[in-house]
């Protein structure tokens, strides 16, 4: 045991440390969860760029220096659009503003919850006197409120647009009142609430299972035939067989060791997706963990089917790259493969990638499932099992045995 | 010779489709001693030894290890092998403690990692990594792969080609502290020079069989009282050659030089100084010698060990 342990081990160190393949297991993935998710969040919620948003004006309105209705008439007018082609930045919408002091109340904190509306600026009672003593005895800037929900990225903008919108007013105002001096009128100060479970669709929940596959899918296809066919090719293996190691030996310890980087992966993915990114996914059920296994090991198997099939390291990563791009992106991974033309959907139909990425997704809960499940599960594991039986009788090791 | 030899191996082939790599040789090693297998690239020094080695299985013959007999090298006598092969590699991005760390694990019982360190004078190289390595270190490194498991039987195939002579001396001072440490060792080179200082017997190979065998001595003392000539080649034609036949057994042009091998030392030079007294060349970087392996193999086989 010890030495599939320390092989597995070695596996592991020499993936790390070689640039190239920390790249391909690592920072790529990584790097394409941050890309994708940063992209294609705004895009997907904000759409036309305008973002909904609710006040609630707590002040008594009155005759003068009434700043909150300023305020108020501010985001009113950014709300309307001056000609019907032009856009607006904001949508303000119900609750429409109200003079009502016990708000927020709980049905405008669910609207933030539930995302209907991005942010909600609260003005609260008092912001007036607050906003002249400001002004007059530098007693500290009068505080607005802004809730917002927690790991939205439309949210996130809107608030920061809030806080610029805010900050130009308070500027305006000290012109006005001749105090030119570094010195602030308002203070935006924002509370998260957390976001409803029954959360509308997040790209990046979206995304999180398809990098998953990718990375598991890099690993095996790359790492396989880089591993063994050079292993081979340059003699490292030929120094095993000359001790009393055993191919089956070699190749639990080989696998033990893909299977850990596989982990390091998952782990390292997660983490970013989760708290970088806000995915609320719950990955950690028995259906989806299945089917992450059946990723792992249906690509293993396929990385060892591409070894068999190439006389040489170079051929091999040359086969590799071929088959890289259509799997990866005829599989579903980063995007909903619907209406594909007829050449490109056959080649879906017999992808093992678009099966594990379906049933991952559709177990997960993210989207409805193409297939049935028991057929989700069974063409990976049909793939499985071809791959094993063509390595095991094509692949070369260079001993006879 | 009362031991039992430690390898015996008796008719042993092994063919690829029609060629006959190894065509039924025998021979046995004696235990403590340096066994060299000597012979051109090609002679089937390297599938014999792969055989031995556990890596090919032969088509015929019997095979008896340690006092073993068997159909092919197992697991268990591997235990008590060492192999140092002509070709091979180790990963680039691991260090040389680990390199041993990992064939340690392979073997039941291995030897102290620091310990084999001393042993080829990588202590302290034990944290490089193996890509930062020169050739000579490497080989050094793929020697203590060999003898992590303390073994009984060391094979050490071509284990000096492409080295530096410097790194060439130390693998030979490390070959002879294994023999003074009472391990067997079976060599294949195509030094001859090599094969002269280290074997304590030698098989000379040629087309997968075994054409001669004997210590290095006894092979040299083959040719008898032979006294070999050699001189520069600069203006001699084959013409000229051809005339100068009667002096000796033979003569014949090998690179620059011409070689003439004789029994009566005194007769030939005689007859090589009255001819070249009419020659405006002269008689050249004359350099006269005793026979060596080389020339034992030329004798044997009218060709070269290096081609």
């Amino acid at each position: 045991m010890k030495d599939c342990r320390r092989l597995a081990r070695v596996h592991v160190t020499t993936a790390l440390r070689e640039r190239v393949t920390f790249f391909w297991y690592l920072v790529f993935p990584l790097f394409l969860l941050v890309i994708l998710t940063l992209i294609f969040s705004n895009i997907g919620s904000v759409g036309d760029l305008t973002l909904p948003i609710g006040l609630v004006n707590q002040e008594t309105p009155s005759a003068t220096a009434d700043f909150a209705t300023i305020i108020e008439d501010v985001f009113l007018s950014l709300s309307q659009a001056g000609t019907a082609s032009q856009t607006t930045l904001f949508d303000l919408r119900s609750p429409d503003p109200t003079h009502d002091a016990s708000a927020p109340s709980e049905s405008q904190l669910n609207a933030v919850r539930n995302g209907d509306i991005t942010a909600l600026l609260l003005i609260p009672e008092g912001f007036n006197q607050d906003v002249l003593k400001a002004v007059t005895t530098d007693s500290g800037p009068a505080t607005l409120t802004v809730y917002l929900s927690g790991g939205r990225s439309s949210s996130e903008l809107a608030e920061s647009v809030i806080e610029q919108v805010i900050a130009g007013l308070d500027e305006q105002i000290l012109t006005t009142l001749g105090r030119f001096d570094p010195l602030s009128t308002f203070a935006v100060e924002h509370r998260t609430i957390a976001a409803a479970d029954d959360e509308p669709f997040q790209y990046v929940d979206f995304l999180l299972p398809g990098i998953l596959l990718m990375g598991f899918f890099t690993t095996g296809l790359f790492g396989v035939p880089g591993t063994i066919l050079f292993g081979r090719d340059r003699g490292i293996l030929r120094r095993y067989w000359v001790t009393p190691l055993t191919v089956p030996r070699y190749l639990a310890g080989f696998s033990m060791g893909h299977g850990a980087l596989c982990l390091l992966q998952f782990v390292c993915l997660w983490l970013v997706g989760r708290f970088a990114l806000g995915a609320t996914v719950v990955i950690f059920r028995p259906l989806p963990l299945l089917f992450l296994v059946l990723g792992a090991v249906t690509f293993l198997a396929f990385g060892f089917f591409v070894a068999s099939v190439a006389r040489t390291a170079n051929a091999g990563m040359a086969i590799a790259n071929i088959l890289n791009m259509p799997m990866m992106f005829l599989g579903g991974l980063f995007f909903p493969i619907g209406d594909l033309p007829l050449a490109l959907r056959a080649v879906m139909y017999v992808n093992p990638m678009t099966y594990l990425a379906d049933g991952l997704r559709g177990t997960l809960g993210i989207d409805v499932a193409m297939f049935p499940l028991p057929v989700a599960l069974a063409v990976p594991a049909a793939w499985t099992l071809v791959c094993i039986v063509v390595a095991g009788s094509r692949l070369r090791w260079g001993v006879e045995r | 010779m009362d031991t039992p030899p430690i390898v015996s191996i008796r008719r042993l082939t092994k063919h690829y489709g029609a060629v006959r790599a190894v065509d039924g040789i025998s021979f046995d090693v004696r235990d403590a001693s340096v066994f060299t297998l000597l012979g051109p690239n090609g002679a089937g020094k390297t599938t014999t030894l792969e055989i031995l080695e556990g890596i090919r299985r032969p088509n015929a013959g019997d095979l008896t290890v340690f006092g073993r007999t068997v159909r092919h090298v197992d697991r268990g006598l591997k235990e008590e092998m060492g192999v140092l092969l002509q070709e091979g590699g180790f990963e680039p991005y691991l260090r040389v403690r680990e390199v041993l760390q990992l064939f340690s694990s392979f073997f039941r019982r291995p030897r102290p990692i620091e310990e084999v360190l001393a042993d080829v004078a990588l202590t302290e190289k034990a944290s490089a990594l193996v890509r930062t390595l020169s050739g000579g270190q490497k080989q050094r490194l793929a020697i203590a792969t060999a003898l992590i498991n303390d073994p009984r039987l060391v094979f050490l195939d071509e284990p000096t080609t492409g080295l530096d002579p410097q790194a060439r001396r130390n693998i030979w001072a490390i070959a002879e502290r294994l023999r003074t440490a009472g391990k067997a060792i079976i060599l294949t080179t195509h030094y001859m020079e090599e094969a002269e200082a280290l074997s304590d017997d030698v098989a000379v190979m040629d087309h997968g069989t075994i054409i001669a065998t004997g210590t290095p001595r006894e092979l040299c003392a083959q040719l008898g009282q032979t006294t070999i000539i050699e001189f520069d080649a600069s203006g001699v034609g084959s013409e000229e050659l051809s005339t100068l036949q009667g002096c000796c057994r033979a003569i014949r042009q090998d690179g620059s030089l011409v070689v003439a091998e004789t029994d009566d030392f005194l007769k030939t030079m005689e007859h090589l100084l009255a001819w070249s007294a009419n020659r405006a060349e002269g008689l050249r970087d004359i350099t006269v010698r005793q026979p060596n392996l080389e020339d034992v193999f030329l004798t044997l086989t009218g060709r070269r060990l290096r081609e």
